[in-house]
């Protein structure tokens, strides 16, 4: 019990420095998978066929590689092919793009579950298209999208460890875990507080959804 | 394979159960063919006897570190300076050697939970590693050296100030490297095939790590140069599990014969003097003085 307590203690200043970076990894991701997302999930629902082709082109593409294969291909690939890709870019860059696959789906699902007759409804009792979509869809589609987009930043939030794994791309939580435990040994001591600072940030996310949720969702 | 493997095991069962142990040895074919000293006995209960009975020994290298231990991408088998010893170890019990990846960060656990018998993975001798594990006597010295591109400016690790440079995760040049470039940024990775692949594209400045791992990444990609004179020593050693003191001195009598009796020159030989064009002595140097060039950092 003692060493446990020693170890977050000597180490600290890593830990923290580690936890802060999947802080900001987490957080510039989500910025990127919730827009990309959003404007994906919009190309999947419209009427137009090229736009929901290429929406469903995006998303298979990114849903079906594996995220640390995207690590390689958008730093290694994109270096060799010339292009000067930092590290950081290509690590939030992949995880976000990689998560908006999943905000896309998950915004489509919201979309669809709204009745098409609710649609059809308001069209025939006279509101343009656009109102239909503001007025009716819209606010009952955030209800059925936020829930599944809480379950995403969370599995977000763990995904962000592989970026620190592929090729040392960030010094996260558990790249500095991983440094502690290769000079100390302890690794039941240091792993058990990386996944503390997992936990600490995916308890957070999950109210944060819960208290977003009942503050936007409309009562049926 | 599975027949001949299934063979093997009814020729060691059969050896057990007739109790002419001696002549068990001589039933597993040795990969090399060409040493067929009688194997030694060992009382039973004794790490080398458990192993014997098992009629194959793990051993945890580097797949990607050539010249010590990688694999042949055109037999698919493991080779290098590190898989020969490892080969000579196994060869002194009877038994098949059995090569697993042991990268730097999980060498020591795989020794702790039993995953892995030996680790012979380019491994500096420590003291702070000392106290988890037990080594072997040094049965190669390496030294620590700075690799850049051709074109680089950087002529030696006092240059590194203000530059990224690329080294395993878990290594002794975390430390090395903080005490003699303390300017410097790392990038630590998990295999150094991986620093090869940043310093290819320009996303490290430098990769810096023993001189010899360092070589067989310039046989892959000459356009790369060493720098700088040697600024660190790295002994290596053999792992084996903390605390078993026969199995210890096993290896180490092992090591001792493979470096008296000229194996360890012609492996220096095939695996490194032919591309340096250098000449070595084998190792000399003895666990204690190798201990106490690395005192303890962290953990003792």
């Amino acid at each position: 019990m003692s060493d446990l307590w020693e170890v977050l203690l000597r180490h600290f200043p890593e830990f923290r420095s580690g936890f802060l970076v999947t802080v900001q990894l987490v957080a510039v991701s989500f910025v990127i998978a919730v827009v990309v997302g959003l404007v994906i999930g919009a190309l999947r629902v419209t009427p137009i066929r090229w736009a929901r082709l290429l929406g469903g082109l995006y998303v298979e593409f990114f849903r079906n590689i594996p995220l640390l294969v995207l690590l390689y291909i958008s730093y290694l690939g994109l270096r060799r092919a010339g292009i000067e890709i930092g590290p950081w870019v290509a690590g939030t860059a992949s995880l976000g793009l990689y998560t908006a696959a999943y905000v896309a789906e998950t915004v489509r699902s919201g979309v669809f579950a709204v009745g098409k007759g609710q649609i059809e409804a308001g069209l025939s009792l006279g509101f343009p298209y656009r109102k239909v979509l503001s007025q009716i869809v819209i606010p009952q589609a955030v209800r059925s999208v936020i829930p599944p987009l809480g379950s995403l930043v969370i599995a977000m939030i763990k995904n962000s460890a592989i970026i620190g794994v592929a090729l040392g791309l960030a010094d996260d939580l558990l790249k500095q875990a991983r440094l502690i435990n290769s000079r100390t040994f302890q690794t039941n001591e240091v792993f058990f507080w990386a996944a503390v600072g997992y936990l600490i940030l995916t308890v957070t996310a999950t109210f944060a959804v819960r208290s977003l949720e009942r503050r936007l969702v409309v009562r049926r | 394979m599975t027949v001949k493997r299934n063979m093997r095991w009814l020729a060691v069962f059969a050896c057990v159960f007739a109790l002419v142990g001696a002549a068990c040895g001589d039933d597993t074919e040795s990969t090399d063919g060409d040493t067929e000293s009688p194997v030694e006995e060992f009382p039973a209960g004794s790490t080398m006897a458990d192993l014997q009975e098992a009629g194959t020994i793990t051993i945890g290298v580097k797949f990607d570190v050539p010249p010590f231990g990688f694999k042949n991408p055109e037999t698919d088998e493991v080779e290098g300076f590190d898989v020969d010893l490892g080969h000579a170890i196994a060869d002194a019990l009877g038994v098949e050697p059995e090569f697993i990846e042991a990268i730097s960060d999980n060498r020591i656990p795989f020794l702790a939970d039993g995953t892995a018998d030996l680790i012979l993975s380019t491994m500096t001798i420590t003291t702070d590693r000392d106290a988890e594990i037990d080594f072997s006597i040094p049965y190669y010295v390496a030294e620590g050296r700075v690799l850049v591109p051709e074109d680089s400016d950087v002529t030696g690790v006092e240059d590194l100030a203000g530059t990224t440079v690329c080294t395993a995760t878990g290594s002794t040049y975390e430390e090395n490297l903080k005490t003699n470039a303390p300017e410097a940024k790392l990038r630590l990775v998990d295999t150094y095939s991986e620093c090869l692949e940043l310093i290819q594209t320009d996303s490290v400045d430098a990769v810096s790590t023993d001189d010899v791992i360092l070589t067989g990444m310039i046989i892959s990609d000459d356009s790369l140069k060493l720098v700088g004179d040697g600024y660190t020593t790295e002994p290596y050693g053999v792992g084996i599990a903390e605390g078993d003191t026969e199995f210890k001195e096993f290896v180490d009598g092992v090591v001792s014969e493979y470096i008296s009796d000229g194996r360890w020159a012609a492996a220096y030989e095939n695996w490194i003097g032919q591309y340096t064009g250098e000449a070595q002595d084998p190792p000399t140097m003895t666990l204690e003085e190798a201990l106490e060039m690395r005192p303890c950092e962290e953990m003792c």
